[in-house]
């Protein structure tokens, strides 16, 4: 095997791969990085979903204080900048579900050869599925 | 620990789905009037429905936090300390939840 192919810093499958995979090597996340990519977005996802379930509980304390009280959050709630709030929280809930369900299946000894495959699958499927959300707040607005 | 975060998660994702459609994504709008919160609240089905997701979602959560402070090297005994007060914490928002609920419902 040629010395400087050798010497990069890519797996030995990659290595012996075809040419495309080799060439994917160039933005391949590869092993600790992903689950370390992971771990790190599923905390703080974790922390940022604690805080909204406060905030969550907070908002809808106006309830208790009639019409008038809702009616104001609900107009706040159609701004533009509560639908970026949205998005982001979409987001969150979105990836700290899928990527709970991978590390459900990796717990139980289930595609841990695949752990960085399962990785960008659920944080392209979360980004994805929070366009289409969007999309469908936007419509609704 | 693991095996209850699992089962709580795995339950959350039904639960979370059927509380984002109720609530959002079959109201016209996507948002409900103050008339619209109380007549959905007032179905017993519904009602039991949102409690089961506050319970699973507030128990869910403070056991992450947990996890995470554990991560962070706490002794046993302050352990058993943070235990205490997230059991309180817990029972405080379900109670608090579940007193709003009741109180709007009761508008009807």
């Amino acid at each position: 095997m040629d010395r400087t192919l050798s010497s990069l810093p890519v797996s030995e499958h990659v290595a012996r791969a075809s040419w495309w995979r080799r060439a994917a090597a160039w933005v391949d996340l590869h092993g600790r990085r992903e689950g370390w990519l992971a771990f790190i977005l599923m905390r703080v996802t974790g922390i940022g979903l604690v805080f909204y379930l406060f905030l969550h509980l907070t908002v809808l304390s106006t309830l208790a204080r009639g019409r008038q009280a809702w009616d104001a959050f609900i107009a706040l709630a159609r701004s533009p900048l509560f639908v970026a709030f949205d998005a982001v929280l979409i987001f969150g809930m979105l990836y700290h579900g899928l990527n709970g369900l991978r590390v459900i299946l990796l717990g139980l000894g289930v595609g841990s050869r695949r752990q960085a495959v399962l990785f960008w699958g659920a944080f392209v499927l979360s980004i994805v599925l929070t366009a289409v959300a969007v999309r469908m707040i936007l419509m609704m607005g | 620990m693991w095996i209850w975060q699992a089962l709580s998660g795995i339950l959350l994702t039904v639960l979370l789905v059927v509380h984002m459609v109720a609530n959002h994504f079959v109201v016209e709008g996507g948002l409900r009037t103050y008339e619209d919160v109380i007549h959905y609240l007032s179905n017993p089905f519904i009602f039991a429905l949102e409690t089961a997701f506050l319970i699973v979602v507030t128990s869910h959560a403070l056991m992450g936090v947990r996890a995470i402070i554990l991560d962070l090297g706490i002794s046993p005994a302050a352990d058993r300390r943070l235990k205490a007060v997230l059991v309180a914490l817990g029972a405080v928002i379900v109670a608090y939840a579940v007193w709003l609920t009741g109180s709007v419902v009761l508008r009807a």
